[in-house]
C-alpha cells in the first residue's frame, strides 16, 4: 500500500517516472515484438503495408529505449531505495531485490543488443544481426518477470489487466510466428510454442502466491531498512 | 520540545512489550526516557504540552476520535480543579488493547495522565478499569507502586474497578459510577468538562491516548506526525480478530490497509466473507472492498463506517453471517441499560426478528421489520447504545443480505449449528441453556 508512505514520505517525482516509463517500457517492448512478428509474416493490406510496419517496428523499439533509459535513470535518481546506475547493466549485482533488478537489468542488455546490431545492420551483416535479433524473443520475458517481481503497482487491477494484455498479445504472436515459420522443423516449432505457452501458464500460476500475495516486499529481497512494516503485532 | 526523536518506525507502543508481565519503571524510563521536566509555573509547562498536542494532531482512541488537545483546553478553561479519567473500561468484546496497555505497559498510560492532570491542573485521577480485567488492574496497581514521583503533592492517583458491561465503558456511566450511582449512562445537561467527578471539571481519555501524549511529550508533534497520513497522524492499536493466522492487537501507522494489518497477522486462515470494522456499534464491509480499505477514521467515514475504538474482525466464508448477526443482536440486546424504552424493547424485538429470519419463519416482511426498526431505535436512547446497535445490523443486512434471504425462505443453514465466531464476555442466557 503506498497510500501511508505517500503521505509520509513524500514519494519523490522520480518514483513516478519510473513506474510511468517502465510501464510504457514494457507496452513499447509488447508493440515491437507484435510487430516484429507482423513484419517478418510480411503482412500487408492497404491501410497497412508492409514499409508502415516496418517504419513503426523500428521507431517503437526506439521510442522503447528512450522509455528504458529515462526509467533507469530516474529509479537511480530516487533516494528512497540506492540503485547504482551500474546495476541497470551487470544484472544481480545490487542489493535491492537484486533478482527482480537483474532480470530488468538483464532485459535491457538485451534490448541495447539488438537496437545497436540493428543500428549496425549494413556494416555488421545478415547474419549476426539476424543472431542477436533473437535476443528480443528472451528480453521480453525477461522485461515482464522484472515489472512483475517489482513493480509497485502490480497489485492494481489497471496494471493486471496492462500485464495480461501484453502477455496476451505476445503469445498470439508467438504462435503465429511459429505456426507459419520453418516447415522443415516441426520439433522445433512445437517446443518453441510449447515454452511460451508453459511461460505465460507459470506466470498466471504463480503472480497469486507471488507478486500478488501477503509480504512479497520482504520475500522479493527488499533491504530490511527499507521496509517499514504498516502494522506490527503485540508479543503473545 | 524533544532532544532527538527516535526513527519514524513502528512500534512506538508496543516498543520493547514483552510476550508476559508488565514493563518496570527502570525498564520503560530505559526504552523511552524519563518524563520531561516541567516547568517551575505550571502555566508555562502546561501551555507547552496543550500546544504540542494540538500540532500533533493526537485524536481519542476511545472510538470518538475526537481531537485529545481541544478536550484538554475545555476542562482547563472549566471553573474548579479538574479531576483526570483515564478510561480502561473497554467495554467492547472483540477489542483487547486498553486492557493490553494497562497489563503491560502500565506506566505509559501512567505518564500520560499525569501529563494530562498537569496540563489542566488537576488534583485527582482516577484510573478505571473493568472489574473483570483483573490482570490489568493488578499490573497497574503494581506499577502505581512502583512511582516514587506520585508520592509528593498532587495529583491522588487512584485505580478504580467499573462494573463489566458494554454501555459501562461509557464516559457517562463511569462519570455516574464514580459519583456513587450505577454504571450506567444517564446523560446529564451540562457537559462533564464541565460538572462530572464529583461535580468537578472531568477530563476523560482512553488509556491509548494518555499513551500517546506520553510519547508526544517526549519526543513532540514533528515526530508523531511522521507517521500517518495528514489529518490523521500516528499510529493506533487495533484488535484484529476471526479467521486469520495470528489474531491480537496490532500497532499499525495511520491509514495503513486492512490487507496490511491480515498480513502482518499471517494471513487469512480460510477465504474471508466479510470484515467487522469498528466493534458492535461499527459496519460491516464486504471483504474485496474492506481489505483496500484504509484504517483511519477520516476515509471510513467516506465509506459510512468507523474505526471505532480500533476493532476488525475478519469473518470467514464458513460462517453463517445470520446466525452471527442474530447471536450479537440478542447480545446487545440484554447489554441495554434498561433506560429507554426504544432501547429496551426496540432492540429486544430487532434480535427476535432476527432469530426469526434464521430458523427461516419470518419471511422477507420480517427483514424489512428489522431495518425499519433498527431506523427507528436509532437517536432515541438517553446514550448512543440503540444508534450503535442499528448502524451494526443494518450494516450486516445490506452487506449480507443474500444470506438473510435465503435464511428466511429456507430457515437455518450448515454454517448455522457451528460455534459463533464473534465474541461476547458471558454466553447469552439463551446460548446456555442448549
Amino acid at each position: 500500500m503506498s497510500l501511508p508512505l505517500a503521505a509520509t514520505v513524500g514519494p519523490s517525482a522520480y518514483w513516478y517516472l519510473t513506474r510511468s516509463t517502465g510501464t510504457m517500457a514494457m507496452v513499447l517492448l509488447t508493440l515491437s515484438v507484435v510487430l516484429g512478428v507482423i513484419d517478418v509474416q510480411r503482412y500487408s493490406s492497404t491501410r497497412l503495408p508492409r514499409f508502415i510496419v516496418d517504419g513503426m517496428h523500428r521507431s517503437v523499439s526506439l521510442l522503447a529505449v528512450v522509455f528504458l533509459v529515462v526509467h533507469i535513470v530516474t529509479a537511480a535518481l530516487d533516494s528512497f531505495a540506492s540503485i547504482p546506475l551500474i546495476d541497470a547493466v551487470v544484472p544481480f549485482a545490487g542489493s535491492y531485490r537484486p533478482l527482480w533488478l537483474g532480470l530488468g537489468a538483464a532485459s535491457f542488455d538485451l534490448v541495447i543488443a539488438v537496437v545497436i546490431t540493428s543500428l549496425a545492420r549494413k556494416r555488421l551483416g545478415y547474419r549476426a544481426w539476424r543472431f542477436t535479433h533473437w535476443f528480443a524473443y528472451a528480453s521480453w520475458p525477461l522485461a515482464l518477470l522484472h515489472g512483475l517481481g517489482t513493480g509497485s503497482d502490480v497489485k492494481t487491477t489497471w496494471m493486471i489487466a496492462i500485464s495480461g494484455g501484453c502477455i496476451a498479445a505476445v503469445l498470439f504472436s508467438v504462435c503465429i510466428r511459429v505456426a507459419s515459420g520453418w516447415p522443415g522443423q516441426v520439433g522445433l516449432r512445437t517446443a518453441a510454442a510449447g515454452v511460451a505457452v508453459c511461460f505465460a501458464g507459470g506466470v498466471a500460476l504463480w503472480l497469486p502466491g507471488g507478486p500478488l500475495g501477503a509480504g512479497w516486499a520482504k520475500r522479493s529481497g527488499t533491504p530490511t531498512s527499507l521496509l517499514r512494516p504498516a502494522a506490527v503485532r503485540s508479543p503473545r | 520540545m524533544s532532544v532527538s526523536a527516535p526513527p519514524a518506525t513502528l512500534p512506538r507502543l508496543l516498543t520493547g512489550m514483552t510476550s508476559s508481565g508488565a514493563m518496570t519503571l527502570d525498564h520503560h524510563f530505559e526504552i523511552h526516557g524519563a518524563l520531561p521536566a516541567l516547568a517551575r509555573r505550571r502555566r508555562d509547562s502546561a501551555l507547552a504540552l496543550v500546544n504540542e498536542l494540538e500540532r500533533s494532531g493526537l485524536r481519542g482512541r476511545g472510538g470518538a476520535a475526537f481531537p485529545t488537545a481541544v478536550k484538554v483546553t475545555a476542562v482547563a478553561a472549566a471553573r474548579g480543579r479538574a479531576v483526570v479519567v483515564a478510561n480502561g473500561c473497554e467495554g467492547e468484546p472483540a477489542s483487547h488493547k486498553d486492557r493490553l496497555l494497562l497489563e503491560r505497559l502500565p506506566h505509559l498510560v501512567i505518564d500520560g495522565a499525569l501529563l494530562v492532570a498537569h496540563a489542566v491542573d488537576a488534583g485527582e485521577v482516577v484510573i478505571a478499569v473493568d472489574e473483570q480485567a483483573t490482570r490489568a488492574a493488578r499490573a497497574t496497581d503494581k506499577a502505581l507502586r512502583e512511582r516514587s514521583d506520585l508520592s509528593r503533592g498532587a495529583p491522588r492517583v487512584r485505580l478504580v474497578t467499573v462494573p463489566s458491561g458494554y454501555v459501562s465503558g461509557q464516559e457517562a456511566a463511569i462519570v455516574n459510577f464514580l459519583n456513587g450511582g450505577p454504571a450506567k449512562p444517564t446523560g446529564g445537561p451540562t457537559p462533564i468538562f464541565e460538572r462530572g467527578v464529583k461535580g468537578r471539571p472531568t477530563l476523560m481519555n482512553n488509556v491509548e491516548t494518555l499513551a500517546h501524549v506520553a510519547l508526544i511529550a517526549r519526543h513532540g508533534a514533528a515526530w508523531f506526525r511522521a507517521l500517518g497520513a495528514y489529518g490523521e497522524p500516528g499510529s493506533t492499536l487495533v484488535t484484529l480478530g476471526g479467521a486469520v493466522a495470528q489474531p491480537g492487537v496490532f500497532e499499525i501507522e495511520m491509514g495503513a490497509s486492512i490487507a496490511s494489518l491480515v498480513d502482518a497477522a499471517g494471513g487469512p486462515t480460510a477465504q474471508l466473507r466479510a470484515f467487522m470494522v469498528g466493534g458492535y456499534a461499527g459496519t460491516w464491509v464486504p471483504a474485496d472492498i474492506g481489505y483496500q480499505l484504509p484504517l483511519s477514521p477520516d476515509e471510513l467515514r467516506e465509506f459510512g463506517a468507523s474505526l471505532g475504538a480500533g476493532i476488525v474482525f475478519a469473518l470467514p466464508s464458513t460462517a453463517c453471517p445470520v446466525a452471527e448477526l442474530a447471536f450479537v443482536a440478542r447480545w446487545l440486546s440484554g447489554q441495554s441499560a434498561g433506560q429507554c424504552g426504544p432501547c429496551v424493547y426496540g432492540l429486544e424485538a430487532i434480535a427476535a426478528a432476527l432469530e426469526q429470519v434464521r430458523v427461516g419463519v419470518g419471511g422477507e416482511g420480517t427483514l424489512a421489520q428489522i431495518r425499519r426498526w433498527a431506523a427507528l431505535a436509532s437517536g432515541r436512547g438517553a446514550c448512543a447504545h440503540p444508534d450503535g446497535v442499528a448502524r451494526f445490523i443494518t450494516s450486516g443486512t445490506e452487506v449480507f443480505a443474500e444470506e438473510l434471504v435465503d435464511h428466511a425462505h429456507r430457515g437455518p443453514c450448515a454454517g448455522c449449528v457451528q460455534r459463533h465466531l464473534l465474541p461476547t464476555p458471558v454466553a447469552p442466557t439463551a446460548q446456555r441453556a442448549t
